[in-house]
């Protein structure tokens, strides 16, 4: 015991008063603020066109809409130069998008808005031009003639023109709630989706790091065989718990001063960044398309306005999900380490052990898009990759507590046999000089060690 | 409590089909000064792992001050100087050393005391420069075998093991080592070491223990040792520049097995049932100028040449180890 306590504060100790320790802890959580601040603030001012106001307006409806469309869009984009309105008879609207498609070849205009009967009757709106492919701006042309039908609609209702106006400038915006089986839970719907991501990216983030630190240490201590005097005062049983214990301690370390600034950092420093990004950013969301810079940008704003709060059992699955996915992975990093004997070698031998991490992130997006799918009941059941994908599946849904136990115990199981083979490969590795040893010479060790 | 230091008794170890050590014995008395002798591939670095319990033998005991070697508490009494040698290169030293003495049971405390004592001893620590407070890999390497040396003896070990001690030191160190060597023993501990340089080994060690293929060829003291093998090796000098006239005598392989030839001085090792008399009155009779002409007791390194053969000597010679 005492042994491995000298060798675990050697492991924590070096590695958390090295330099690229601190720097990595300090700049960890301005590197997520920007990540979660940044689609907002390039968002509003650059993925959509600048000029996305020059457009031709054809209105063969008969009624008026073009005129408010018109007005509408030269009063959304003060800065874009104006849209021209050509007014005209149904029967001549092909003609006119003859002619518009022209003047967008030739550059005069970004495009041309073509509003119709079925425009009037809130079914669909025509939009050809050079950035019709960018989806944000045609959201937001179709969300500025959208509010124009329906200022159209209550005008026709014989709602008061001005009130039309004001009604036509209501902005929604989306408050969720999230509704389990013991009632409702606090925290939105995308707050949890982006917490169950970030969780799910933290952990599979930390387990690649610093299991390869520990891979590094192992080879180290074998390349320059330091193994040697130290295998003749502790056996390799306890160098490597002390090393796994050690490593994984500096990774809890580094995420924990990560939480804590990162909070720090999103109530002091995130109103700073999203201040200076001017009106018309804060709780527009809903003309962005689905994905990451919607749930990015509102990330910061439930960050900012508190997290969800997780209940106990579920951080006591958290924790125990790292605890047993590190371990696990560790044991098989520090086998690896022991294996090779040049930084050539390593890349290749650690392949198999990083394509069963890697095929638990590449399935997040599927995870995330049917969290009660076949795939992802059994990518968060089997134990190479429940503790990245569970925590993910379990923000977004409710599951069931046998599978959660089933998972982790099918971890804890795995957990034992990868420690079982690592420890014999570590022990008869960590002296062999030499080639790399292949698969059969790893079966020998693994039944001779002892 | 036991008079022997290390008792080792029929230890066998196999790799698959190679056997590496074969059904040892040997038992090196405390206060000694132990060699264990042989070339490469003799099995002496798995001999001293088994030792230090780093690697399990398939069958046989070794005992250590009287208690099985896998007693707990056991290896804190051993110092070990493995042959690769390595520290943490991006770690400072002192904490290095630190870490080594504290693995071997040592109090932080004390450790940082002794570190004081051996660094000033070493000339690691200097009113200019104090590298006990430099990263491993900013010291020169002649340094770094120092704070290895340091890092084998910070817990004051009553056996201290040194795996080719020799290989690779510079002259300035390798009389440091010896020096440290004889100390040791003046103050009662053990030292145990592996070498293939026979001249080191004869002038350093009360005993020695050559083995050659994983099995035991001799062991005993060394003066023991080389008295069991005198009357056979015969040391012949000549005046002026007889060579040529002699060479048909020393030939001869009915009258001397093997020559040792060092141009003007020759060592000669007499063959089966040959006598030294024979070999005089046959010289004599060529017309050389004798210059000296007597009987002697082997050097280690002939009787190895002799027990191991040259085969296993070639192998021994090609590398370090």
């Amino acid at each position: 015991m005492g042994k491995l306590v000298v060798v675990f504060k050697r492991e924590y100790l070096e590695r958390v008063r090295s330099k690229w320790f601190i720097i990595g802890t300090v700049l960890g959580p301005v590197f997520f603020l920007l990540v979660a601040v940044s689609p907002r603030l390039f968002g509003d001012n650059e993925v959509r066109s600048k000029e996305l106001a020059h457009v031709d307006v054809i209105d063969g409806t008969g009624t008026g809409l073009g005129a408010r469309v018109t007005a509408a869009l030269h009063e959304t984009y003060p800065l874009s130069r104006a849209p021209n309105l050509r007014v005209v008879r149904p029967e001549l609207v092909p003609a006119e998008e003859e002619r518009s498609t022209l003047r967008v070849q030739h550059a005069d205009v970004l495009g041309y808005l073509v509003l119709d009967s079925a425009t009037v009757a809130g079914e669909s709106m025509g939009y050809a031009g050079r950035n019709a492919n960018a989806s944000g701006d045609v959201e937001a042309l179709r969300g500025i003639v959208r509010q124009q039908v329906l200022a159209e609609q209550l005008g026709r209702e014989g709602i008061d023109a001005s009130k039309v106006a004001a009604f036509s400038k209501v902005r929604l915006v989306a408050h969720t709630q999230k509704i389990g089986d013991a009632g409702p839970e606090r925290g939105t719907g995308i707050a949890l989706l982006l917490l169950g991501w970030a969780v799910a990216l933290l952990l599979y983030m930390m387990i690649v790091i610093y299991g390869q630190t520990i891979m590094r240490g192992v080879m180290e201590e074998k390349t320059t065989r330091v193994a040697e005097v130290v295998v003749s005062s502790v056996s390799t049983d306890t160098l490597l718990a002390g090393k796994i214990v050690g490593v994984g301690l500096v990774a809890i370390t580094q995420v924990m001063t990560w939480i804590v600034l990162t909070i720090l950092a999103m109530y002091y420093g995130a109103p700073l960044l999203i201040g200076r990004a001017g009106p018309g950013l804060v709780g527009s969301g809903g003309g962005a398309p689905s994905g990451m810079p919607a749930a990015a940008g509102a990330g910061a704003e439930a960050l900012a306005a508190g997290l969800p709060v997780i209940p106990l059992w579920a951080m006591i699955v958290l924790l125990l999900c790292f605890v047993l996915g590190f371990i696990f992975y560790a044991s098989l990093f520090a086998a690896v380490g022991a294996m090779v004997n040049s930084q050539e070698d390593v890349q290749q031998a650690a392949t198999p052990v990083m394509l069963l991490l890697v095929s638990s992130v590449i399935f997040m997006g599927p995870i995330i898009a049917n969290p009660e799918g076949t795939l992802a009941r059994t990518m968060s059941l089997l134990p190479t990759s429940a503790p990245i994908l569970m925590p993910l599946r379990m923000a977004l849904v409710r599951v069931p507590w046998y599978e959660l136990v089933g998972a982790m115990l099918g971890v804890l199981v795995s957990c034992v046999i990868a420690i079982w083979l690592s420890a014999r490969i570590y022990r008869v590795g960590l002296l062999m000089y030499g080639k790399r040893p292949t698969v059969r010479e790893l079966v020998r060790w693994v039944r001779e060690a002892r | 409590m036991s008079d022997l230091a290390i008792d080792i008794r029929n230890v066998v170890k196999r790799y698959g089909d190679h056997l590496a050590v074969g059904d040892l014995t040997l038992a090196v008395p405390r206060g000694t000064v132990y060699g264990l002798l042989g070339p490469n591939g003799a099995g002496k670095t798995t001999t001293i792992r088994m030792l230090l319990n780093i690697i399990v033998p398939d069958s046989g005991t070794i005992t250590l001050f009287g208690a099985s070697h896998r007693a707990p508490g056991i290896t804190d009494r051993i110092g070990y100087l493995p042959e690769e040698r390595g520290l943490y290169k991006k770690m400072q030293v002192r904490r290095v050393l630190r870490f080594l003495a504290e693995l071997k049971g040592v109090s932080p405390r004390v450790a940082d005391q002794r570190i004081d004592e051996w660094l000033e001893r070493l000339e690691l620590r200097t009113p200019e420069r104090d590298w006990g407070l430099a990263k491993v890999d900013e010291l020169s390497r002649g340094m770094q075998q120092k704070v290895q040396f340091i890092g084998t003896l910070l817990h004051e070990p009553d056996l201290v093991i040194l795996d080719e001690p020799f290989s690779g030191l510079d002259p300035i160190n390798a009389q440091a080592l010896k020096d440290a060597i004889v100390e040791l023993k003046s103050r009662g501990k053990t030292v145990i070491f592996s070498t293939h340089l026979m001249d080191n080994a004869e002038r350093l060690c009360d005993s020695v223990c050559i083995i050659a293929r994983g099995r035991k060829v001799l062991d005993g003291g060394v003066a023991e040792v080389r008295r069991a093998h005198s009357g056979r090796m015969i040391a012949l000098a000549l005046e002026g520049d007889d060579a040529s006239r002699i060479a048909p005598v020393i030939g001869d392989r009915a009258l001397v097995r093997r020559v040792d030839d060092h141009n003007r001085y020759y060592e000669l090792e007499l063959a089966d049932g040959a006598e030294a008399q024979e070999v005089l009155r046959r010289v004599v009779a060529t017309g050389a100028a004798v210059q000296r002409f007597e009987l002697v007791l082997p050097s280690l390194h002939q009787i190895f040449l002799e027990r191991v053969g040259a085969r296993g000597v070639e192998e021994g010679v090609t590398g370090h180890g």
